[in-house]
């Protein structure tokens, strides 16, 4: 067996060989490689690079103001963030937003679909105010939300006095502020993947509906069985998708609230910025840049091996 | 019964429209109206339902006054177009050298390329600021732009996309002459305009949204894309009143509505494919 496989690839590669002259493979090794280098030069200089810096920084005791200070203290900076309170609020404030901001937002974005997807006049209107938002950029969303969850003088506030409930300090709050910014987040997002979900209802075969309909099936029924199931590879895709952008939150608590009040929401990766770029260090900063992108790195393997079997679209 | 069920659909639907449509409304409408007059308006319905007499153009006229916020929205136009421009080119003949040719090493930066994919740019962000530091290109332009014009997301969806590419074709642009560059510009890049399409207004949204490379990269004000503009006119509370912040935002949204209405398909598409956001 083993032999006929040798001899197998060899006459291919012979009859490849001849098919294709000796000055023609040169051309196109030759091109090839021009076509590539722009990116690969670009690759090499500002991902794989920075990738190393991190690694190496983050066993000194490099100040950026203090360049040619910098010391190799091995395990220090690891040892700190063990004991770190502010970085473990942190982390656990990730957390938090995650565990909540995924299930919020994909089940907003699924009862969208379902709505949307109804054959009934006017769809076209209410599939453009629900991904309206989604147009939207970060920073104006939290800007708009930040003046209209105003504690004295916001409309959020004076709509819910008008319907008897007191006012809230929502974002000047340390128990409101991080669900305030789930909120706004999934509010803001969950458009997009409406449309996705939307194109995976659309791609159901109806006959199901029909076979469960001759059957006797409800309407919850039909949801769970059929329309659900048909939904998992794009629900795996989104639930993936999702959460590597949560964890990456920063944009919302940097413009509405800073990370307070009392560290309420700051975020890891805006740890990273304030001691990296804020204070200037870079030691301590490239040490959780790298427990950070590898606990994300696994994370995104782990999900994706949980559904391995899922044909993601 | 049928009709019933109709009407609660729809009152549901409306309800749910509003929730999402209300807050744009309220922008719009406040950015019109000096701040005394949004504050009256708030828990009455013309928060939300234009009068007409009290409507001008005064808090924009007074915002441009002391923020010049379309120099910013221009700078932001110019990355984000040469972001485009370039970035397509770039990923994109990476991404056909890799479906394409055979050449050594081939398999290593393929894999090479998708193990980079793993990584999440955000979290290496300061590692990238210290790089950047280092050639000395903070707070210029090309320092702000190069490292997201390479996307190796993209020279791996324009490989997948260039893989089933007819050959035929390029044999025939060979045959007339045309150079490997020549078939590449000349033929198989207009035969594939609606994923250069797709892939560029999802570039160009990401750039122009872009924050927080923004406001490491580049502190120079005249400079800054608009995104980081913004942020810095809603910290100033001395000068700006309610209506400028509306005004402010109503300005900078709207390029992303024009870009939104004339693309539509494409941006749906494209998220598909990538899962922004």
């Amino acid at each position: 067996m083993k032999q006929f496989i040798k001899r197998f690839v060899k006459v291919r590669n012979t009859t490849e060989h001849f098919r294709q002259s000796e000055h023609h493979r040169k051309r196109d090794i030759v091109s090839a490689y021009g076509f590539l280098t722009p990116a690969l030069i670009l690759a090499i200089l500002f991902i794989v690079l920075p990738i190393i810096l991190a690694f190496t920084y983050g066993f000194t005791d490099y100040y950026l103001l203090k360049p040619n200070d910098k010391e190799f203290i091995g395990l220090e900076n690891f040892k700190r963030m063990m004991t770190d309170e502010v970085l473990i609020q942190s982390f656990m404030n990730t957390i938090k937003f995650v565990v909540f901001v995924v299930p919020l937002q994909l089940s907003m974005a699924l009862g969208l679909a379902l709505i949307v997807n109804k054959k009934i006049r006017g769809v076209g209107f209410f599939r453009t105010a629900y991904f309206s938002p989604a147009v939207l950029s970060l920073v104006v969303i939290s800007i708009l939300w930040t003046v209209m969850l105003n504690p004295t003088s916001g409309l959020i506030n004076e709509l819910l006095e008008n319907v008897g409930i007191s006012k809230q300090p929502f974002l000047s709050s340390a128990s409101q502020a991080m669900y305030t910014i789930i909120a706004i987040s999934a509010w803001s997002g969950c458009g997009y993947q409406m449309m996705i979900f939307l194109a995976g209802l659309k791609n159901i075969d109806g006959s199901l509906y029909e076979a469960a309909d001759i059957d006797g099936a409800n309407a919850f029924q039909k949801f769970l069985f059929i329309t659900i199931p048909s939904l998992k590879p794009i629900l795996m895709f989104l639930v993936i998708t999702t959460t590597i952008q949560a964890f990456k939150l920063i944009v919302q608590p940097m413009v509405m609230t800073g990370g307070g009040p009392d560290y309420s929401t700051i975020t890891i990766l805006q740890y990273i910025y304030e001691y990296g770029f804020r204070h200037r260090n870079i030691g301590y900063a490239s040490a959780i840049t790298l427990v950070f992108t590898i606990f994300l790195v696994v994370i995104s393997i782990i999900i994706k091996k949980l559904f391995r079997e899922e044909k993601v679209a | 019964m049928k009709i019933v069920k109709k009407t609660l659909f729809y009152i549901l639907a409306s309800l749910v429209a509003l929730q999402f449509l209300l807050p744009l409304i309220w922008m719009i409408l406040s950015s019109f109206k000096i701040d005394e007059v949004i504050y009256k308006d708030i828990d009455t319905i013309f928060a939300f339902v234009p009068r007409f007499s009290d409507l001008s153009f005064d808090s924009y006229v007074e915002l441009l006054g002391f923020y010049n916020i379309f120099k910013n929205v221009g700078n932001s136009l110019i990355y984000a177009s040469v972001t485009v421009v370039v970035g397509l080119t770039i990923n994109s003949l990476a991404g056909y050298a890799l479906a394409r040719f055979k050449f050594p090493f081939k398999d290593w930066i393929l894999i090479f390329i998708i193990a980079l994919m793993i990584v999440p740019i955000e979290a290496t962000i300061l590692p990238l600021f210290l790089v950047v530091n280092e050639m000395g290109l903070i707070n210029t332009i090309p320092g702000y732009l190069l490292p997201f014009i390479i996307n190796v997301m993209n020279i791996f969806l324009f490989r997948q996309h260039f893989l089933s590419f007819p050959g035929e074709l390029i044999e025939s642009g060979k045959i007339d002459g045309l150079s490997e560059v020549g078939c590449f510009f000349r033929i198989v890049m207009p035969s594939s305009l609606n994923m250069y399409i797709t892939v560029g207004i999802l570039t160009f949204l990401a750039s122009w949204n872009d924050f927080l490379w923004p406001v490491m990269a580049l502190s120079n004000a005249d400079l800054m894309p608009i995104q980081v503009a913004l942020n810095a006119v809603f910290a100033d509370t001395y000068n700006i009143f309610t209506s400028h912040m509306m005004a402010a935002l109503t300005i900078v949204t709207i390029p992303i509505v024009i870009l939104y209405i004339i693309f539509q398909k494409y941006i749906v598409e494209g998220s598909m494919q990538s899962g922004i956001k």
